[in-house]
């Protein structure tokens, strides 16, 4: 069950860092700051701007 | 308990042996999907459990003590230390691209045996090692790109032509997995309407996320997955409704169009609005869909219709024209090794690695997936009848445009079909016509959909599930078009910029929209050539396509090969110089024949002069087109060759340094950052 959990956890883990939910939450941590409305369009820019600078792969 | 752990890696190794040896030998009945599976999986493990740790103990010497990027240069950005399964995760979702399911389908014309042993061998020899050594590479380099590796460890020269060969690549790939989605939409109301309604679905995701629930991305992915479900069951209803079909059933040529209108405002669009929702809802389905396949296919475990080897192994094949080799290496591509996944080992991945030995399973681990990716739809192609398959993938312009008459010419073969087999199959799966559906894209959906069938849903499913895999398809494959486009843009942009400033600045709107329309007319050029070209388009570019993405690779192996000779001398240089010496084998084989084979069906000057004395003769029925086909002919001979010069270059180029170091007249400096040790905390992990 544990193991189970742990699996969970990780799969859930993983989603979040897809979805750059974990990226966001690294954010807050690393500038001192709180979930906002603002804050995410700031972040989400920065992010996107850097994300898609970069090639798909085929 | 070493004796039984040796006992299991000799059982390991024995089972891939046999199962290899198993599907090379056998011919007889038909054989079940599961040998390929067993042959795959135990291949994978004994090369990752033998090869790669070798590589990665001795060659590489990783030691988790020494502090990496992602802890040096830590900024909550792109350097952050990530667990290495979450990052397994992460990179295998990017480098899984179209590329290892449509080639596989393609090169299944010459029976599944040729490319399943080049998917299962290339990979564990070839690709796996390229994006081990570039990703360990780049992360003694505090995760530096491929271009600039190449600069440092070889020469200024080697670094610009990987920049202009990424370009040309990019170029070359926008068309062909544009082509993929015409062909796979051309005539078909309900796929069209599906792929139409996800244009709305990720605007109103891109406005959710934006404005209404700011930072819940998986809840609106969750949110845009059931309303593009909604939207599947919705095509049914409106490719039968008389009022509504006309509206969604496009030509080729309207498609092409469509998809060009569509790529240039993509790219310029904010993407938050429409790329990067789409993006995530893409990556979540391509991940759920791969996992689905190999449930379904060890569920059903399916027998394979196709026979090991087909008769058109001589080069006479319809889908693509040319001999297994060099051709059938090139056609498989990313299923076996993809000079892109260069781009991506040197990207994002290595700034996350929390500790050297992550990139063993990370870098070998995730192609090794991939390559199982390319096996699955390998297996896919090769549930369908063959006689299905070959008028499902043949074009118009070879076996002839009539079912009836595709049908004769397929059977001809010894592949036998009917017209009424052919409706009836279209009818279950609720389109018009399955003849000529060229690109690989339908027929994998075919052998998809008849997979999951019959792990759920059975016969009445099948419209669903197989308009299920072409949204599947042309979801992610639209994401590349509009995301490829856009570092085209910006690729273009930072070329010009050292002519021009202004056209470098990425905010001057007049700049984005000159470099939006450069690349979106470079692309849009090679796509309507692919819908013009009698032959399908993709006998033409998908070789061109595997050519290019080959000899990226072969780049990024010169770069492995200096990094390993500048580490142990000669010692261990073979790791990577012999893949990249089977690959400049393969694609200047494959080069020279694309452009000078005397056979117009492969050679492309041969072509031209094939359709230039129809011209003369007065025999062309449409002498405006028939010039066109001339100059396009032409054009990607002139490609091919600028591809094999600038490779070419970079060969010599490396030559020039190896052979420097080997003779101790060149200093063998590895350009690696310092030792520093790691102070990371396992619960930081």
């Amino acid at each position: 069950m544990t193991r189970l959990r742990r699996w969970g956890g990780l799969l859930l883990a993983l989603l979040r860092e897809l979805a750059d939910e974990n990226a966001y939450r690294r954010h807050l941590e690393s500038h001192g700051r709180v979930h906002s409305g603002g804050e995410w369009r700031r972040f989400s820019e920065e992010r996107l701007r850097a994300k898609y600078a970069r090639a798909k792969c085929c | 308990m070493k004796v039984l752990h040796r006992a299991f890696w000799v059982a390991v190794a024995a089972a891939a042996a046999i199962c290899l040896g198993g599907i090379a030998i056998y011919r007889g009945e038909h054989i079940n999907s599961i040998w390929l599976v067993l042959a795959a999986a135990c291949s994978y493990a004994t090369g990752y459990r033998f090869y790669a740790k070798f590589i990665a103990a001795r060659v590489m010497a990783l030691n988790d003590k020494r502090a990496t990027p992602a802890e040096r240069l830590r900024n909550g950005h792109d350097f952050e230390p990530t667990n290495k399964w979450i990052l397994f995760g992460h990179h295998f979702a990017a480098i899984a691209g179209p590329g290892p399911l449509v080639g596989p389908v393609l090169a299944a014309q010459f029976g599944y045996l040729p490319g399943t042993l080049w998917i299962i061998i290339g990979a564990v020899l070839g690709g796996a090692v390229q994006d081990f050594v570039i990703l360990f590479a780049s992360m003694r380099r505090d995760g530096k790109s491929l271009g600039q590796m190449a600069r440092e460890e070889i020469g200024k020269t080697g670094g610009l032509i990987a920049l202009v060969t990424v370009l040309l690549i990019m170029i070359i790939l926008l068309a062909v997995v544009a082509l993929v989605v015409v062909n796979a939409l051309r005539g078909s109301p309900w796929g069209t309407f599906t792929i139409a309604a996800t244009m709305p679905i990720a605007l109103f995701m891109g406005l959710y996320l934006r404005y209404l629930r700011p930072g819940k991305v998986l809840e609106c992915s969750a949110m845009g997955f059931l309303l593009v479900m909604g939207a599947i069951f919705a095509g049914r209803s409106v490719a039968a409704s008389p009022a509504m079909a006309p509206l969604f059933t496009l030509g080729a040529m309207t498609l092409a169009i469509a998809i060009i209108v569509y790529g240039f405002l993509a790219s310029a669009l904010p993407v938050w609005l429409l790329l990067a929702p789409r993006d995530y809802l893409s990556t979540f389905v391509k991940l759920g869909v791969i996992l689905m396949l190999g449930v379904g296919i060890l569920f059903v475990r399916p027998e394979l219709q196709l026979p090991a080897l087909t008769r058109f192994t001589d080069g006479t094949g319809p889908i693509f024209a040319g001999k297994i080799f060099p051709f059938c290496f090139i056609t498989i591509a990313c299923g076996a090794i993809s000079g892109f996944h260069a781009l991506i080992s040197s990207g994002t991945t290595p700034k996350m690695i929390a500790r050297e030995w992550h990139a063993f399973p990370v870098g070998y681990g995730s192609m090794l997936l991939e390559s199982f990716v390319a096996i699955m739809a390998m297996i896919a192609a090769c549930v369908l009848q063959p006689g299905v398959y070959f008028a499902v993938n043949s074009p118009a312009g070879i076996v002839g445009a009539s079912p009836a008459a595709a049908a004769a010419t397929i059977s001809s073969w010894g592949f036998p079909v009917t017209a009424p087999q052919m409706a009836a199959l279209a009818r279950d799966v609720g389109e018009q016509t399955l003849f000529n559906r060229t690109g690989g894209a339908p027929s994998l959906a075919l052998g998809m959909a008849h997979i999951f069938a019959r792990s759920g849903g059975g016969r009445a499913m099948v419209g669903f599930w197989y308009h299920f895999a072409i949204m599947f398809e042309a979801l992610f494959i639209l994401t590349i078009i509009d995301a490829g486009t856009r570092v085209g843009r910006f690729m273009l942009q930072d070329l010009l910029g050292h002519a021009a400033p202004a056209l470098g600045r990425t905010s001057w709107m007049p700049g984005v929209i000159a470099t939006s329309a450069a690349i979106v007319g470079a692309w849009g050029y090679f796509l309507v050539q692919g819908v013009r070209d009698p032959l399908g388009g993709i006998n033409t570019l998908w070789p061109l396509f595997g050519i290019s993405n080959q000899l990226l690779a072969a780049i990024a192996l010169c770069v492995g090969t200096t990094v390993l000779l500048k580490m142990h001398g000669a010692r261990y240089m073979g790791i990577t110089c012999a893949p990249l010496a089977w690959l400049v084998v393969v694609t200047f084989a494959a080069s020279w024949q694309k452009i000078f084979s005397p056979v117009p069906a492969i050679g492309f000057l041969a072509q031209a002069d094939k359709l230039e004395a129809a011209l003369r003769a007065h025999a062309a029925a449409n002498p405006a087109a028939t010039r066109i086909l001339i100059f396009n002919a032409r054009l990607d001979a002139a490609i091919c060759g600028l591809l094999l010069l600038l490779v070419a270059a970079v060969l010599l180029d490396s030559l020039r340094v190896w052979i420097g170091i080997l003779r101790g007249t060149r200093e063998a400096r590895a350009h690696e950052s310092p030792f520093i040790l790691s102070q990371l905390r396992v619960e930081e992990l």
